[in-house]
């Protein structure tokens, strides 16, 4: 008779907690896997620089994405994962412009308000062996025009050379990425460490 | 008799034009964004000529309150997961308290954008889920067609769970997020999913993950149990419901005026029994039962608890049978 009883309750608390559990699962269920490319999901900017952090941090109102003047924050969809719901910059599609208004309307400071200086979305880096004035196709100069920093950020590499040379006062905006005339996008932004100058490893 | 003060009849009416009102302000406010966003890119000659309607719409709109839309439209932004208008900021305590979760750690400013609601939350209990929650207005008027089909002798679910498994539900999801550091409530939360999901469908790309969430949670109020998910699972209802169990001001049966027909109890869309003056920590304060009430006997009231069960009501037949009867003789 009493094992009887605790039996039922046992039944009973895993029905209740199967049940409860039942809603994480299904909204876990519906977005699998984080499938995040680090060159096409920047952080906006002011972002805590760790991404466990941020995702912690982010409630996943959607305020930043809807006061931003050009549209790009996106938010994670079905393949976010555990990101699901937080913002990204995608600056082939859309560049951040560093208006700073996301920082300023995060209730949570996942994005902290910083000095436009001192953001860090990555760094742009140029793949020599396609950007066309490097492979002396043509003059552009795109990036450097775009670039909201100005010299810190990007310069031609010798007066009048047109080749642009990425320097360490780079935010990672990703304008240039968006104004890059060439197919294959030889202007990235990538994480800090990794570079301005893309490197070709034979393997 | 006791005659409650005649305007609360009415707020039934006051709460549909609330909800409607915050629903219109989530699908409004994407548009103006959109139109902001136009704005910024100063490139009206540009635009589609679909756009250009957009833009024009929304500059007839907005024409009479703004001089400068770029940025004076930026006063109001949000849903009720989290929003700001002008420098107040306001958030939902269940993202307040899933964050906290989450991150294992408190910020003040954050937590100081909940005071208000939670402060209300204190006075009025689980108002929220009557007046204000955008997910609400979908919900009852699911409900409202469950009636339809249950009329055109259509089964409709009205199975009954246990209305405690909703503070599981919440102690669930903050266990969740302390130990996978991201908030699962916003996964989880209707309002949240539903503010979202609109900006997403108007502004980017259409809808999302959470949206089919939704639409079960609607299928589960339709086909499994009325107003399920808002009375047996919802992590916010159950956060509010603890915050309002002590409320100030609750919805009391006039006993005197009663007459037992328990239209009350039918419409209460929360299964609370406001003819057995059980409320609860659970009431909306959605006064539908105020305004059902074909004799009167619903009204506001300033007390911390719920008057205790007080019988049936005065002017039904048990009551009369049991006092009247005897008393005067034959009523016939």
């Amino acid at each position: 008779m009493k094992r009887r009883s605790l039996l039922q309750q046992l039944a009973f608390s895993a029905t209740l907690l199967a049940s409860a559990g039942a809603l994480p699962g299904l909204a876990r269920l519906m977005t699998p896997e984080a499938r995040s490319d680090p060159r096409r999901h920047l952080r906006p900017p002011g972002a805590l620089s760790s991404d466990d952090a941020f995702v912690a941090a982010c409630i996943g109102c959607g305020l930043c994405g809807e006061i931003c003047p050009p549209k790009c924050i996106r938010f994670h969809q079905r393949d976010g994962g555990s990101q699901v719901n937080t913002p990204f910059i995608n600056p082939e599609e859309k560049a951040c412009i560093l208006c700073a208004k996301c920082m300023d309307v995060c209730p949570t400071k996942a994005l902290t308000e910083t000095p436009r200086e001192k953001i860090d979305m990555g760094i742009a880096q140029i793949d020599r062996a396609a950007c066309y004035p490097w492979v002396d196709k043509g003059i552009c100069g795109a990036c450097v025009s775009i670039c909201p920093l100005g010299e810190r950020a990007i310069n031609f590499k010798m007066w009048n050379q047109y080749r642009p040379v990425v320097k360490t006062g780079c935010v990672g905006c990703g304008l240039c990425v968006e104004v890059c005339p060439h197919p294959s996008l030889p202007i990235r932004i990538v994480a800090r460490e990794l570079g301005t100058v893309a490197r070709h490893t034979i393997s | 008799m006791k005659k409650p003060f005649f305007l609360w009849r009415h707020l039934n009416k006051l709460r549909w034009l609330t909800l409607i009102l915050v629903f219109g302000m989530l699908v409004l406010l994407p548009f103006l964004h959109v139109y902001q966003t136009y704005i910024a890119a100063h490139a009206y000659d540009l635009l589609t000529p679909d756009e250009k309607a957009l833009y024009d719409t929304m500059e007839h709109l907005t024409a009479p309150f703004v001089s400068d839309p770029e940025t004076q439209l930026d006063a109001i932004k949000g849903t009720t997961w989290s929003g700001t208008f002008g420098k107040l900021q306001l958030s939902d305590p269940l993202a307040v308290l899933g964050q906290m979760a989450a991150s294992l750690s408190a910020y003040w400013p954050f937590l100081l954008t909940a005071l208000i609601p939670v402060v209300a939350t204190l006075l009025f209990g689980r108002f929220f889920c009557g007046w204000i929650c955008p997910a609400t207005l979908i919900y009852e008027l699911n409900s409202s067609l469950s009636a339809l089909l249950h009329k055109l002798g259509i089964q409709t679910g009205i199975r009954r769970f246990d209305r405690r498994l909703k503070y599981l539900v919440l102690a669930l999801g903050i266990v969740i997020s302390a130990i996978t550091g991201s908030v699962i409530f916003a996964a989880i939360y209707p309002p949240a999913i539903l503010g979202r999901e609109i900006y997403y469908a108007i502004a980017l790309s259409g809808f999302g993950a959470g949206m089919v969430f939704f639409i079960i949670t609607l299928l589960f109020d339709l086909l499994v149990s009325r107003r399920g998910f808002c009375r047996y699972l919802c992590p916010g209802g159950a956060l509010y419901s603890l915050l309002g169990h002590f409320r100030l001001f609750r919805i009391q049966r006039i006993v005197e005026n009663c007459n037992d027909c328990a239209k009350c109890s039918a419409v209460c869309e929360f299964g609370l029994d406001p003819l057995h003056d059980q409320f609860g920590q659970e009431c909306n304060n959605c006064t539908a039962c105020i305004a059902v009430c074909p004799v009167d006997a619903m009204t506001f009231v300033v007390r911390p608890s719920d008057t205790p069960p007080q019988g049936p009501g005065h002017q039904g037949k048990r009551y009369r049978r049991e006092h009247v009867a005897s008393n005067e003789g034959d009523m016939t």
